[in-house]
């Protein structure tokens, strides 16, 4: 049914990119909204911005109805065939992603046959997250709106920016703009879902990033969010630097940065990336296993070239390092994670949509997508760099002090998990927790964000307690938020999928059975169960910790209990709609819709456990295997889970000893976890001061090397100058000069002969004549 | 036709000098009508510019409008000029920044007239060397705009200005006698002729018997390169840059950054490239090499700055680098003598010239802005700035867009030419591309650092308060049209790289086949003498 | 006639212009000086008659001695004109008085 197919691909594009738009359009509309048509006091710029992204989420779920759905969750390896969708001039050509449409909007620039383009790239993986987008910034949007309603006002005091004389900044408030920055946000992070190549998901990369700094930096007056803002943007660029080695090496190497196969109005195809490194499959080697060979697709009557086009292997595991790279930089993994806890700055709401769902998923969702241009080694380097994280994130939040840290710490933690599962094999689980972990994550966010506005924007854990009296909904949706990160639930080790329990419990779950049945497969990297086994032990202490801490036990600071009080509807109304989701999204787990869903889009060479052996061997499992650990890995996770919960309560519910005591315990250690494992100090003094010192210098070679030697320079010609002078004055004027005084004494000296006598002017006239007479005469030839 | 060529040309080049003249007859103390008079003469060379954008044919790699009118026939000098894909975007944007430096300099108080006059003189001369087609004429344009912005510098500069213009004369100057030592070299060489197209031909191995030969075009080249590379500038030779730019007042600056860097890669392209390809290509290493010197080292430098301009102008040497990398990722294989991945080094052609439209756009606004605060609170100390956003919240946004296309922010001009050098420098040398990135790093920290310590914040810390008012509605218009242009051309980079397409590809192509003739010349001897 | 040949006339003249010489060089007064004068001018008005005669120079010749005698006269008027103011100045016509030339 070409018809069909064709306009199902036109209407997805159209939806899709109207969705992407709408928040550009009200972020034009917003920047000028206190010049143009409102002012301080309108609700009308939140008013817009919460009417566009509603848009969109409406948009994206219609294109969700529209997409193509037999190619839906009937996926297997080989089916790769018979859904290319055809429009005019472009066609998403079958290769090892199936299911997915792509397209072109126009081109940005062409060299030779390479050509870089603004582009579209729609799958299962891009819809979902589109939704996943649409709806957690939907709850946002509104969540803001109660939020930062003391933002409308013409005198603003921020109670935590001090100016010289150590009063509180008052200034005009900035309502309108926070939700010009959110739309801007919003347009940014669906661009780069929607992109088509890679160039487009590093344009839309920066921009996001750029938004964060936008809003983690909206306090601008105060000094540290400012900070953290810079931060968060150099740190992603540091990031950002192997992103574009990534891409230059596949630019050069493969010729294009395509994802999807095309097909231009001319009948030419432009194989994309995918198809040109995995084919049909699994990376085919050259004989010597040095370099993988390039699948250019060809015409019909070509002959395969004698030689085809290759990669050095060693440039592949660059290139994916470089993709890798960028995504440790977004998803705030070790060795970058350190800006992610400074980046709680900004306003709450910011921090459940950027920083823990959506923006910081990027990462994640980057290997997702790149999944077949990393080559095994490098996936086994996402494998223990998300291991890595995930421990020293919930190693810190263990100690974190501060309502946000510990959820900032926790977001660090599981995306180490996402990650994880990505490198082991566990395509499905990443991306399944990433979106799992989106509704819980920004619940928990919101809930906090609605605990510090009820707490007058206290959010030290040692001030607060108690609060379920006061705050009895907030604390219910954060329980609920608590109960889907720690992954409680009532465990079915027959049929996982039919457990009783909240959506972190069957996402973890996924990423465990994953990782064990890499372990079962690969014994040597036994490390990489038993750490995210660990790690949702801690994570189930910390999670309860800060609930139990908040929201039980007497209140630390009676002023602030007492002032505390529920939030309004329009900020818990989100809150019940994440809880929901929170819930329910994963209900079924493998055979969830999210998850069958999300699948179609898992690159074909996954499903199926494979082998490699270009470097060393490291066998991938496959959808079989992980089935297989499904069960005991659930299991073991659960224990873990509820005896970290078990400790926690037992610790922070029934206190048996005090705070003082705790403190006391491991003292070294807590200031170890405290300081963050001494990221920032390190990095501090082994790159920043550095930098800043090598910078100076180069001002200091400018002064004291090149300027001085441009003067030595001048000062030299001035020196040459001088002697040219003292020559001037000694040869050639002496000269002058000598001529001029010489003609003046002969003239002198001639004088004399003017007597005035009449008749000896005649004599002398006579003897002349007479001489020259005689002269002439004597000198005549002859 | 012709005719109509030729004065369109001529006008273009001699509007704006022509127009100074009837500036000597006004009253002294008409300085606000002497003000609108120039800013109509800068209009209508504008104007005349985008006339001649719509005459050109863009799919033509070729040069059009020639025109030639013999000058001074005993030494074949004539009157040549012409416009390809190439000098056609650099010359819309040097009048559309005089235009807006025009604007920008009812705040240039001091006499007036003397500065409109040779504001205009300077217009003239950078708009003759971006369409002379003959080397000599070429020459000339260039000297005659090096003397109207030494006395713009020297008069109307700050506290340091005689220091400044001096050092500026004397950097350009002694580029400029290199440059007259290779155009006689290549005059004699090249049978008596100064005309750039037929050089290039004779350059390019395209005309039959006549060929510079390979030691010939080596030390060509590297004449050429210095005199342009001081004007780009390259580190080393930059330091006359930040001395000019911090003394110069702000319209000049913008000029100078705006366009007068831009003359260096222009001449790279337009003379020193096609006349000498073997050249070009034994020096493709310094040129990359230096390029990344550049980046790393104007970032740095920038990085440690506490003077506003002073800082831009330094971002100006690093983002001139990336011009330079581009311009010089021309790989080939050492057995061979063919080009490897000649598209790498095509798209590096193409980032450059972006790159410098680019700059054109980003450092034109970055100086604008700085002088905009500059002409409010009389002082550029970035330590002693802060809360600029909430005191002039349009204005900083506007700074905000400009600042952030120079960081190579995406979706604004700055990114494209970066990240396509960087993309394309790779084919080169990895080493290369991996530094240049890096330098994007350093860019975004100087810029960020910068916006933190002058617009964000809680107060402002500096003298004069009081006078940090709204942006005057002229002011708003310079800013306005800078930002939409960098929105534009990073949105829609295809506006001007599928013009330069053309020309730029037959480049390359004609570059590498003259390498290519020179190369087996070179292996047949070796084989010659080994054998 | 016939026997007088060139060097006949030259030395004439000759004789004519020695004797004018000879009265610049001894007289003091001023109108004896300008009779030397006349001597010496008709001495050499004598040589073009001659070579008129003689060479090739022909009628030039002859217009030329007429052109001398009467710049002569012309030089004869303005000499006395001068001789009369002179001896209006000094009340003498002795040319040796005559020595403001020399400052």
């Amino acid at each position: 049914m070409p018809e069909t197919a064709e306009t199902s691909h036109l209407i997805v594009r159209n939806l899709l990119t109207a969705a992407w738009l709408l928040p550009l359009a009200a972020f034009i509309a917003q920047v000028y909204a206190v010049e143009c048509w409102s002012n301080r006091l309108s609700r009308a710029s939140g008013l817009l911005g919460c009417a566009a992204i509603g848009g969109s989420l409406v948009l994206s779920l219609l294109a969700v109805a529209f997409f193509p759905s037999g190619s839906g969750s009937a996926h297997t390896a080989d089916d790769g065939s018979n859904h290319a969708a055809v429009d005019a001039e472009h066609e998403a050509h079958p290769s090892a992603t199936p299911a997915a449409l792509a397209g072109r909007y126009y081109t940005l620039a062409r060299f030779g046959d390479s050509r870089l383009e603004l582009g579209w790239y729609v799958d299962s993986l891009t819809l979902v997250l589109f939704v996943v987008i649409g709806l957690i910034a939907s709850c946002v949007h509104v969540f803001s709106l109660g939020y930062l309603d003391d933002e409308r006002t013409e005198d603003y005091r921020d109670e935590h920016a001090h100016a010289g004389d150590e009063q509180p900044v008052s200034r005009a408030g900035r309502f309108h703009l926070f939700f010009a920055y959110l739309s801007l946000f919003c347009f940014s992070m669906f661009g780069l879902v929607l992109a088509g190549n890679l160039l487009q998901v590093f344009a839309f990369w920066e921009l996001v990033g750029f938004c964060s700094y936008l809003l983690i930096g909206f306090y601008r007056e105060r000094p540290s969010a400012v900070r953290a803002a810079n931060k968060a943007i150099l740190v992603n660029r540091v990031g950002d630097f192997g992103f574009l080695i990534g891409l230059a090496v596949l630019w050069t190497s493969v010729g294009t940065l395509q994802f999807a196969t095309e097909v231009d109005s001319k009948g030419v195809t432009a194989s994309g990336l995918f198809e040109q490194v995995r084919g049909d499959g699994q990376l085919e080697l050259s004989d010597d296993s040095k370099s993988v060979v390039l699948q250019r697709h060809l015409e019909a009557g070509d002959e395969p070239a004698p030689t085809r086009p290759t990669i050095a292997y060693t440039l592949f595991v660059l290139a994916g390092l470089g993709i890798v790279a960028g995504s440790i930089g977004k998803s705030a993994q070790f060795p970058l994670q350190t800006w992610l806890p400074d980046a709680m700055e900004g306003p709450t709401p910011v921090s459940a949509l950027v920083h823990s769902a959506t923006m910081v998923a990027a990462g994640v969702y980057l290997v997702a997508r790149c999944y077949p241009l990393l080559a095994p080694e490098v996936l086994l380097v996402v494998a223990y760099v998300g291991a890595a994280t995930l421990f020293i994130g919930a190693t810190i939040a263990l100690t974190a002090t501060e309502l946000k840290q510990v959820l900032a710490f926790s977001t660090i933690s599981q995306l180490g998990y996402m990650m994880l599962a990505l490198g082991v094999g566990g395509w499905g689980a990443g991306v399944f927790h990433l979106s799992t972990h989106a509704f819980f994550k920004s619940l928990l966010f919101l809930s906090a964000g609605s605990v510090i506005l009820a707490c007058h924007h206290e959010q030290r854990l040692d001030r607060l307690g108690g609060l379920r009296h006061r705050l009895p909904w907030t604390a219910a949706a954060m329980l609920i938020g608590t109960l889907a990160v720690t992954g409680v639930g009532i465990p079915n080790p027959w049929a996982p999928g039919y457990s009783l329990a909240l959506s972190g419990f069957h996402s973890k779950d996924m990423v465990l059975a994953s990782a064990l049945a890499f372990v079962r497969l690969n014994p040597l990297h036994s490390l990489l169960y038993l750490v995210p086994l660990a790690g949702a032990g801690i994570t189930a202490v910390y999670m309860f910790r800060l609930w139990l801490k908040v929201f039980v036990g007497r209140p630390a600071d009676q002023h602030v209990f007492e002032h505390a009080k529920e939030s309004p509807p329009v900020v818990l109304i989100p809150l019940a709609v994440l809880a929901f989701f929170s819930v329910f999204s994963a209900v079924g787990g493998e055979s969830s819709w999210l998850y069958r869903g999300l699948v179609t889009s898992e690159p074909a060479f996954v499903a199926a456990s494979s082998t490699s052996s270009a470097i060393w061997p490291i066998t991938h499992p496959g959808h079989e295997e992980i089935h297989a650990a499904h069960g005991a890995a659930g299991l073991m996770v659960w224990l873990v889970a509820m005896a970290g919960a078990g400790i926690a309560i037992w610790i922070f519910g029934y206190q048996p000893f005090s705070a003082d005591e705790l403190r006391a315990t491991f003292p070294r250690l807590r200031q170890f976890l405290l300081d963050r494992w001494r990221f920032d100090a390190l990095y501090d003094l082994a790159v920043v001061q550095p930098v800043l010192r090598i910078s100076r210098q180069a001002i200091a070679i400018d002064r004291t090397v090149i300027d001085p030697l441009l003067h030595g320079a001048s000062r030299l010609l001035v020196q040459l100058a001088g002697w040219g002078r003292r020559i001037d004055e000694l040869l050639v004027d002496g000269a002058v000069v000598g001529i001029g005084a010489w003609t003046w004494r002969s003239g002198e000296r001639l004088r004399r002969l003017q007597s005035g006598q009449l008749r000896q002017y005649v004599l002398w006239l006579g003897l002349s004549v007479v001489v020259l007479f005689g002269v002439v005469t004597w000198m005549r030839p002859g | 036709m012709q005719n109509f060529d030729l004065l369109l040309l001529t006008a273009i080049i001699f509007l704006p000098a022509t127009w100074a003249v009837p500036l000597l007859f006004f009253p002294k103390s008409a300085v606000e009508a002497m003000r609108w008079w120039t800013l109509a003469g800068t209009a209508i060379t504008f104007g005349l510019t985008l006339v001649l954008w719509g005459k050109v044919d863009f799919s033509s790699p070729d040069m059009q409008l020639v025109v030639a009118v013999p000058w001074i026939e005993p030494w074949n000098i004539a009157y040549r000029l012409g416009v390809d894909g190439i000098s056609l975007p650099l010359i819309v944007l040097t009048s559309g920044v005089c235009l807006l430096s025009m604007l920008a300099s009812w705040s240039v108080d001091k006499q007036v007239k003397g500065y409109l006059i040779l504001f205009l003189l300077l217009e003239t001369g950078i708009l003759g060397v971006f369409l002379a087609l003959d080397f000599f004429l070429f020459f000339i344009f260039w000297e005659v705009m090096l003397l109207p912005m030494y006395f713009l510098i020297g008069v109307w500069g700050g506290p340091r200005r005689e220091y400044a213009a001096i050092k500026f004369f004397l950097y350009t100057f002694v580029g400029s006698v290199l440059m007259l030592v290779a155009m006689l070299m290549l005059y004699f060489e090249g049978g008596y002729t100064f005309d750039l197209m037929r050089l290039a031909a004779i350059g390019e191995g395209r005309i039959d018997g006549l060929q510079f030969s390979r030691s010939f075009q080596i030390v060509t080249f590297w004449l050429l390169a210095i005199g342009f590379a001081i004007k780009l500038p390259v580190a080393p030779l930059h330091t006359w840059l930040p001395d000019a730019h911090v003394e110069a007042p702000t319209p000049i600056s913008m000029i100078l950054a705006g366009v007068l860097l831009k003359l260096g890669g222009y001449g790279f392209l337009r003379i020193a490239l096609p006349i000498c390809p073997y050249g070009t290509q034994a020096a493709a290493w310094a040129l990359v090499g230096f390029g990344v010197f550049s980046i790393l080292y104007g970032g740095l430098a920038a990085l440690a700055q506490t003077d506003f301009k002073r800082l831009v102008a330094y971002s100006s040497v690093s983002h001139m680098g990336f011009v330079l990398i581009g311009l010089g990722c021309w790989k080939i294989s050492e057995q061979t003598g063919m080009g490897v991945g000649l598209k790498h080094w095509e798209m590096g052609l193409h980032a450059a010239l972006f790159q410098m439209i680019a700059h054109g756009i980003t450092s034109t606004g970055m100086f604008f802005m700085v002088g905009v605060l500059y002409d409010r609170v009389h002082h550029r100390d970035l330590n002693r700035f802060g809360g600029i956003a909430n005191r002039m919240p349009e204005y900083a946004g506007l700074a905000a867009v400009l600042f952030f296309a120079g960081l190579g922010l995406p979706a604004l001009c700055g990114f494209i030419g970066e990240v396509f050098a960087i993309l394309a420098v790779w084919n080169y040398s990895p080493l290369a591309a991996v530094l240049s990135a890096l330098g994007m790093i350093l860019a975004a920290a100087y810029v960020l650092w910068t916006v933190q310590r002058v617009y964000l914040g809680s107060e402002y810390h500096g003298p004069l308060a009081e006078n940090l008012t709204a942006l005057l509605p002229r002011e708003r218009f310079v800013a306005y049209v800078l930002s939409i242009l960098a929105i534009v051309f990073g949105v829609l980079p295809n506006l001007l790289l599928s013009r330069m397409q053309p020309p730029l590809h037959q480049l390359v192509i004609r570059m590498d086949e003259a390498y290519r003739g020179l190369h087996q010349v070179l292996a047949s001897i070796g084989q010659a003498g080994g054998g | 006639m016939d026997g007088v040949g060139l060097e006949a006339y030259l030395i004439v003249g000759a004789i004519l212009f020695g004797c004018g010489f000879a009265c610049l060089l001894v007289k003091r007064n001023a109108i004896a000086i300008l009779m030397g004068v006349e001597l010496l001018l008709n001495g050499a008005n004598l040589n073009f008659l001659a070579f008129a005669r003689f060479t090739s120079l022909g009628l030039d010749g002859q217009v030329i001695g007429l052109f001398v005698i009467v710049l002569a006269a012309a030089e004869a008027a303005v000499a006395l004109a001068i001789a009369l103011n002179f001896y209006n100045n000094h009340l003498s016509i002795d040319v040796d008085s005559a020595k403001e030339l020399k400052d």
